[in-house]
């Protein structure tokens, strides 16, 4: 049937990751503005000469060209159009940026439209790669992602009746996806209490642009919080636990434990603050 | 793989068993097992009992060096019991097989240790699933001589995070941390090399000998 279906398309697209297929071909997961997540064959991609290996690395925004094949899409041409140099040479901006790319591919489906996670995912690594804090990158787009993939949070009425809940007597569930009233709170065993400033953080990332939300300081021990918050709903949504997740989390404990060596040879205190 | 006949019983007459256990080898296709099968068929019987044999014994053999975790037949493995060898510089791969190519190099002389895998979040891989605990205790052990840890992983986004993490782990023990040096491979064409690749051969260019 000729003209139908195309045999080539030229897409833009993020390398989420890659898996072995054989011994020297790779199926790569591709995030594509307009097919969504796809998974593509690259052949002879471990072999040292091939042509595509560097530009088809996870972490790379790339223009692909794909021919159509029976069962998956065969890249015939890779060129890497940015590959966040920065975000590779530094353990925390990389395992946070690890931990982006696992959060797209489990809450992303193949082959549909997915312009909107796209743009999101690039601003959060362009975000990263300029060296805002991981933290705030991450958090911002924890919520923009559930949001746009139709599991955003709810934070400001029950999600069980719709009153109207007060910051300084909330309780939460992950399971239920947002905050509960005090009357409703008794039939949610699962809810745990939440600190009214966690809470007021949570929603002024959700309403506030980027920009204004990356004004708001915050100190370590409330950056935790609002970590274990925002895990414990990405845990609840996807269904699972994420293991970048828990790497972002031990690059960070190795970072401390560095630092602490470094300033106990200097007696001085130890700092534990982001950046 | 039906080319050849089943007994109608159900079970897999023994050709088909063969055949489909070649199937499962690595870089093996469903031609090639059956080539295979039959050319094991047609071969004498003490070749066919020597491949079941060498088989069985590398099964049975093969343990993990207590050192540096490389596959052996004995632990500690002949290099780690090598007295000729460098003990000052450890250098750190992913398998058992990139330390057959390190060796080839000759470019090293000290000892080894295997990780066994690589931090890949993905693929459900995280730091405790490595023998990284291994390498701590070798370090942390009061006799080491070692000074100097050369991460050899792999280029890739894995291998970094793998070789960042390492080095975040071992400085404050006050040892040397050191990477391999990436860039060009040799019959490289750079109209089709990448940005990262490139760039990193241009700043760690050198001297023209």
């Amino acid at each position: 049937m000729p003209g139908r279906v195309p045999r080539v398309t030229k897409t833009e697209a993020i390398v989420l990751g890659h898996r072995r297929l054989g011994d020297a071909d790779r199926i790569v997961t591709l995030l594509t503005p307009h097919r969504g997540k796809v998974d593509v064959v690259a052949k002879g991609l471990l072999r040292s000469r091939s042509k595509m290996a560097g530009h088809l690395e996870p972490l790379t925004r790339v223009e692909v060209v794909l021919a159509h094949g029976r069962s998956m899409d065969i890249v015939t041409q890779a060129q890497a159009v940015e590959s966040f140099p920065a975000l590779r040479r530094d353990l925390d901006r990389l395992s946070t940026a690890m931990y982006l790319l696992e959060l797209v591919d489990r809450l992303t489906v193949e082959h549909a439209d997915a312009r909107p996670v796209y743009e999101l995912l690039h601003a959060a690594l362009l975000r990263t790669e300029r060296g805002d804090g991981v933290q705030l990158v991450t958090r911002t787009f924890e919520l923009s992602l559930l949001d746009v993939s139709g599991f955003r949070p709810e934070w400001t009425v029950c999600v069980a009746c719709g009153a109207p809940v007060d910051a300084d007597d909330a309780g939460w569930s992950a399971l239920a996806g947002g905050v509960l009233c005090p009357n409703c709170r008794g039939r949610h065993p699962e809810a745990s209490p939440l600190a009214p400033r966690v809470l007021r953080v949570l929603r002024a990332y959700q309403s506030q642009s980027y920009e204004d939300a990356a004004r708001i300081r915050l100190d370590a021990e409330l950056m935790g919080r609002l970590e274990r918050v925002m895990h414990d709903l990405v845990r609840s949504v996807a269904e699972r636990d994420l293991k970048s997740a828990a790497f972002v989390s031990a690059a960070r404990r190795a970072s401390v434990s560095e630092s602490a060596a470094e300033s106990a040879a200097e007696a001085a205190p130890v700092a534990v603050s982001e950046e | 793989m039906n080319s050849y006949s089943d007994p109608p019983s159900g079970t897999a007459s023994p050709i088909t068993r063969l055949v489909e256990a070649f199937h499962r080898l690595p870089g093996i296709g469903p031609k090639s097992a059956q080539r295979l099968a039959y050319h094991v068929l047609r071969a004498p019987e003490t070749e066919a009992k020597d491949l079941a044999e060498a088989l069985m014994e590398v099964k049975r053999s093969i343990v993990l060096c207590e050192r540096c975790q490389d596959l052996t037949s004995e632990s500690p493995c002949r290099i780690c019991l090598d007295l000729s060898r460098d003990r000052t510089s450890i250098c750190v791969v992913e398998e058992p097989l990139d330390v057959r190519a390190i060796e080839r190099t000759r470019g090293h002389h000290g000892l080894y240790h295997v990780l066994h895998g690589v931090i890949s979040p993905t693929d459900g891989i995280g730091p405790e699933d490595l023998k990284i605990q291994e390498l701590l205790a070798r370090l942390r052990d009061i006799d080491t001589e070692v000074s100097e840890v050369i991460v050899a992983t792999n280029p890739n986004l894995e291998g970094e995070a793998t070789s960042m993490y390492l080095g975040r782990l071992l400085r404050p023990l006050g040892i040397r941390v050191t990477r391999l040096a990436r860039g060009l491979p040799a019959g490289a064409d750079l109209e089709y090399a990448d940005d990262v690749t490139l760039g990193r051969a241009l700043e760690f260019r050198q001297e023209v000998q």
